[in-house]
């Protein structure tokens, strides 16, 4: 096992430090920071806007760059939690609770320097843990029959709207089938028969993933700003923010290290969760810290506590290493923005899986290594780039939101080159505008979509292997058991919400809702 | 009615349409026999469709964000902006074609400016032209990506 350790990670070594990869992390992770800082615009939007730019990459470079945008934007949203309370998406919302406070009281270079570093070491911890056990999962999966993905499918499937919160997984299994439903737009692979095209030619092909995860995420994002009337960013003026003060003392450390340890470790555990990501990695680390805190120390959190900024920060950074499992493993996205880079593997023509790690193992360790380094440059560039980085913070909306809808428009564009998919993302972007608006969460549309086409290839394959008996999903011990799973996942939510009333008397508890 | 409610309802009737359109998939004769077809995934999804939103239509709503109005989560928003921002992004897809990628973009970008607001033409201009240049010259140049000019100036003879 160690052997094939090591000789993967010099495959990831050399071909993550050849000069243009390297580039390519480091562009990412400043690219990644600078979106992620917008308000409003979060990791899933950051990869989305850069998958046209990898287009004329080979895969592992443009692998490495979207590894770096995500770990970027990710920092980039603590950034703007920390500064102006204004959390880019739901995974630094938990940082805004303690980072703010920090920062209001008059230790912004502080409360970013703790973010930094527990990002660093939360993102570091968890890229080992990502090598000892990718390849372990990785090995067990290539036993695995049609059969097992389409019941892995749906237990990824089932396991987002578990997730998805206090009385938000009847919506998110409903975005989940609506994302199916979008998928079997266009020719059916197998059949050559054409699917709810309408008679339109632009519709062959069926929808182009990118053009879905930029109508629903980024235009729709820009849009929200326009409508809530969100000013947030007009109103900062960072040169009034004192940054002159990034040290941290050796006590402050010491304080921080233990929580930075476990936060990892917690965080890594629910990234490898299909579903979970790094919300809920950041909101559990932050739990856990609080109720690990001494009664006096409990009082600090939500004031400015270091423990408090230092847990969601390398929670979140733990879970989103932790969500690459799943996905290079079982070629299953453990989060919507490990979704949309599945959807950039396969354009790339990478099938995901337990088989990329022997079909294409400088994809697979490239992305791994390019994840550590990515780790260490947005450490030691970040930090001194904060300044001048919060100063786009205040580019005011009326110049942002038209460049990022125009960035959008022009992702899709200059990859197709089809004015018609110009219109359809409008038209996208108008109903994922209305179901935002009726509270449905997107993220899991977009797993659905990805995963559609996959689903039906394997249950098709597995019906015809089993002489079109459903037996298959109880037949073998594996199928069955990723059922059983996908059964308890569904049981979750009702156990838990029976635990909380017979806890609260049928009132909701102090429980985390979280928008996956 | 609750805002989840009003989405329950529009995914019911979408489920329903999606359904109806299912049976109209064309079938061949030799697929007419088969267990799976290419109606089947699609059959599977609308009944999916059918029953998670009837069962969110008859169930309370538990999540207190999804209880609120439509009205109540609509009130104060900007949809004059949003909607001059939607008319010109349709403009933008219907004339890229015609104007081709550098005038249309700069149109469209200057127009979005002055929608929320801005009027200094200057600033607009210098926002909008030299990022639409260097993108195109990335893109045509660097990349060598073919970027067509407007169908406009072969019709005008210009090109």
């Amino acid at each position: 096992m160690w052997d094939g350790m090591l000789s993967g990670m010099l495959t990831g070594i050399s071909t993550t430090m050849i000069p243009m990869n390297i580039a390519m992390v480091l562009f990412g992770c400043f690219m990644g920071s600078l979106i992620g800082m917008l308000p409003g615009l979060g990791p899933i939007t950051a990869v989305a806007l850069m998958i046209p730019v990898t287009y004329g990459l080979d895969p592992s470079s443009g692998m490495v760059l979207l590894a770096g945008v995500y770990y970027g934007a990710i920092f980039g949203g603590s950034t703007s939690s920390i500064l102006i309370n204004a959390p880019g998406e739901a995974a630094t919302v938990a940082t805004a609770l303690d980072g703010y406070p920090l920062a209001r009281q008059g230790h912004p270079g502080k409360a970013l320097a703790v973010a930094a570093y527990a990002s660093f070491s939360g993102g570091t911890i968890s890229v080992i843990m990502l090598m000892i056990f990718a390849p372990i999962l990785a090995s067990v999966a290539t036993s695995f029959q049609s059969a097992d993905y389409f019941a892995l499918m749906i237990l990824g499937l089932t396991a987002v709207s578990a997730f998805a919160g206090r009385g938000g997984v009847l919506k998110a299994l409903l975005m989940v089938v609506l994302g199916l439903m979008l998928a079997t737009v266009g020719t059916d692979q197998t059949s050559g028969v054409q699917r709810f095209t309408f008679g339109s030619l632009e519709l062959l092909d069926g929808i182009e993933f990118l053009l879905l995860a930029m109508a629903t995420f980024a235009l729709t994002e820009a849009l929200s700003i326009v409508l809530k009337r969100d000013e947030s960013s007009d109103s900062l003026k960072p040169r009034t923010i004192g940054f002159k003060n990034l040290k941290v003392t050796k006590s402050e450390f010491k304080q921080i290290a233990p929580t930075i340890g476990r936060s990892s470790l917690l965080g890594f555990i629910i990234g490898v969760l299909p579903g979970a990501g790094a919300t809920l990695g950041s909101f559990m680390a932050y739990g856990m810290e609080r109720n690990l805190a001494s009664p006096e120390e409990q009082k600090k959190f939500g004031k400015g506590s270091l423990r408090g900024l230092a847990a969601p920060e390398a929670g979140n950074n733990a879970a989103s290493s932790g969500s690459f499992v799943p996905l290079l493993c079982l070629g299953i996205p453990g989060s919507g923005t490990t979704a949309v880079m599945l959807g950039a593997l396969i354009a790339y023509g990478i099938e995901p899986g337990p088989r990329m790690l022997t079909a294409n193992p400088q994809v697979f360790w490239g992305l791994i290594m390019s994840m550590y380094l990515g780790n260490v440059f947005l450490l030691i560039l970040n930090l001194p780039l904060i300044p001048y980085f919060a100063r786009l913070l205040a580019v005011p909306r009326n110049f942002m939101v038209p460049m990022i809808l125009f960035f959008s428009l022009m992702g899709v564009y200059l990859v197709t080159f089809n004015d018609f998919d110009i219109l359809m993302m409008v038209i996208f972007c108008i109903a994922a505008m209305a179901l935002r608006l009726m509270n449905f969460p997107m993220a899991p549309l977009l797993l659905g979509f990805i995963l559609g086409g996959l689903m039906e290839d394997n249950l098709r394959r597995a019906l015809l292997i089993y002489n079109d008996s459903f037996s298959f999903m109880w037949e073998r011990p594996l199928t069955l058991g990723i059922n059983l799973a996908t059964l308890l996942i569904l049981v979750f939510p009702m156990i838990r919400s029976f635990i909380a009333r017979r806890k609260g008397g049928g009132k909701p508890g102090n429980e985390v809702v979280v928008e996956v | 009615m609750a805002r989840e409610k009003v989405g329950a309802l529009v995914m019911l009737l979408f489920s329903m349409a999606y359904g109806l359109m299912a049976l109209k998939i064309p079938l061949s004769f030799i697929a007419q026999n088969e267990f799976f077809t290419s109606r089947t995934m699609p059959y599977a999804l609308a009944v999916l469709g059918l029953i998670l939103s009837l069962l969110m239509l008859i169930l309370p709503t538990v999540d207190p964000e999804g209880k609120k109005h439509l009205k109540q989560v609509t009130h104060g928003m900007d949809w004059k902006t949003a909607i001059l921002l939607v008319v010109g992004m349709i403009f933008y897809g219907l004339v890229i074609k015609w104007l081709g990628f550098i005038i249309s973009s700069i149109i469209f970008l200057m127009f979005g400016f002055y929608v929320l607001g801005e009027r200094r033409l200057k600033r607009m201009a210098l926002a909008a032209i030299p990022l639409v240049i260097f993108l195109w010259f990335v893109m045509s140049s660097l990349l060598g990506v073919y970027i067509a000019p407007g169908e406009l100036f072969y019709m005008l003879g210009i090109l």
